[in-house]
């Protein structure tokens, strides 16, 4: 019996070379952006080569919408803003492997995401620095005591 | 959800060796030094190279040998925080983001796990015997421990009385064949680490002849009647 593949399945890869490795990181973002469109938040993990330039598609917006599918009360470029700081989280790993992991973490959020597997609780979980006034460290060493942190 | 986010992370922070000294006393637990990422800890006569004594000599002081650009040793107020940063998370020192020197697998990057992790310490040490039974067999791995937190440790449920604790790991260890395997592991994660040498016992050798052997000085000690 043949297995039909899930909806942006992809085979596994890696990448041969650094400017492999930039090129999916280019497409894996693109592909982030083009999914967010209209609504809210998209959070991807995409990883980011070193030394690589950044790239921003111009317009076109496809079929699936993260901001609709999860109702989220933010604009885009919040959304935006935060596919691009979970890009930026990783701009400096130099090794390729490590990328290689990243971009496949990414593809599956993606695909999570956009087949609608998650729920809000996963997609916040992106925005809990924004959203939790709980989630923070404190600012210096007498507010963290004075709070009784660790 | 993905299958490929283990629970790793962190960054190795401190290397603790040991370095037998003939001052110390057979129990005491070995001095811990600061190495950096790539420094190998070094021979002998590197260690008496760095050692500065105190006036009294009581005390060895040594210092680190490079001068390490990754090191630092003030809690980072500015690190990233994800969904696991609570009000009972402490402040990491340095959160591990593949920028390292490639000795070590980046793990603490892909594994999803909170980033607190990186925050806290952890102890690589031998369980002790069990002082009420002569077998060893449960000493000879290695264990890796998480140090208690200061302030979500533990308290007392207010309903039954049962212990609570706000600390995910409370309890919790790794096992490990060898020491290398833990540092490894630890370095990996991004956790800081040190390492507790354990108290081997010193077996004397005894022989009932000696308490009858010939000295010429009067004897300290009289063993036979």
């Amino acid at each position: 019996m043949v297995i039909n593949p899930t909806y942006l399945a992809q085979t596994s890869r890696s990448s041969t070379n650094w400017q492999a490795a930039r090129r999916r990181v280019l497409k894996s973002y693109r592909a982030w952006l083009r999914a967010v469109r209209p609504s809210a938040l998209s959070p991807s993990s995409i990883k980011w080569p070193t030394r690589m330039l950044i790239v921003f598609p111009l317009g076109g917006t496809q079929a699936p919408e993260i901001q609709q599918m999860y109702s989220l009360n933010m604009p885009v470029s919040r959304i935006r803003t935060k596919v691009r700081s979970e890009f930026e989280k990783h701009r400096y790993v130099n090794q390729l492997d490590v990328v290689d992991v990243l971009l496949f973490q990414s593809h599956s959020e993606f695909q999570e995401t956009l087949n609608y597997w998650k729920q809000l609780a996963h997609v916040m979980k992106y925005f809990t620095a924004e959203e939790n006034p709980r989630a923070r460290l404190p600012k210096d060493f007498i507010s963290g005591f004075l709070e009784g942190r660790n | 959800m993905s299958l490929f986010r283990p629970r790793s992370s962190l960054k190795l922070y401190k290397a603790a060796t040991s370095f037998p000294t003939a001052v110390a006393p057979a129990t005491s637990r070995c001095i811990s030094q600061i190495t950096s990422w790539w420094s190998k800890p070094g021979s002998e006569s590197d260690f008496a190279d760095r050692i500065q004594s105190t006036e009294d000599k009581s005390s060895l002081v040594s210092q680190e040998s490079t001068p390490d650009p990754f090191a630092t040793h003030q809690p980072d107020y500015s690190a990233r925080i994800d969904h696991g940063t609570s009000t009972f998370s402490p402040v990491p020192k340095r959160v591990m983001d593949g920028s390292e020197p490639e000795e070590n697998v980046a793990a603490a990057v892909l594994s999803g796990a909170p980033v607190d992790l990186q925050a806290r310490q952890v102890r690589i040490y031998r369980p002790a015997k069990t002082a009420t039974q002569s077998g060893t067999w449960h000493s000879h791995h290695w264990r890796m421990d998480w140090d208690i937190l200061q302030k979500g440790h533990r308290w007392e449920n207010p309903l039954m009385g049962w212990q609570s604790t706000g600390d995910s790991l409370q309890g919790t260890h790794l096992n490990f064949k060898t020491k290398e395997d833990a540092i490894l592991f630890a370095q990996k994660q991004g956790y800081e680490y040190f390492v507790q040498e354990p108290n081997e016992r010193r077996i004397v050798p005894k022989a009932y002849a000696n308490n009858f052997l010939h000295e010429p000085k009067p004897l300290k000690h009289i063993k036979t009647k």
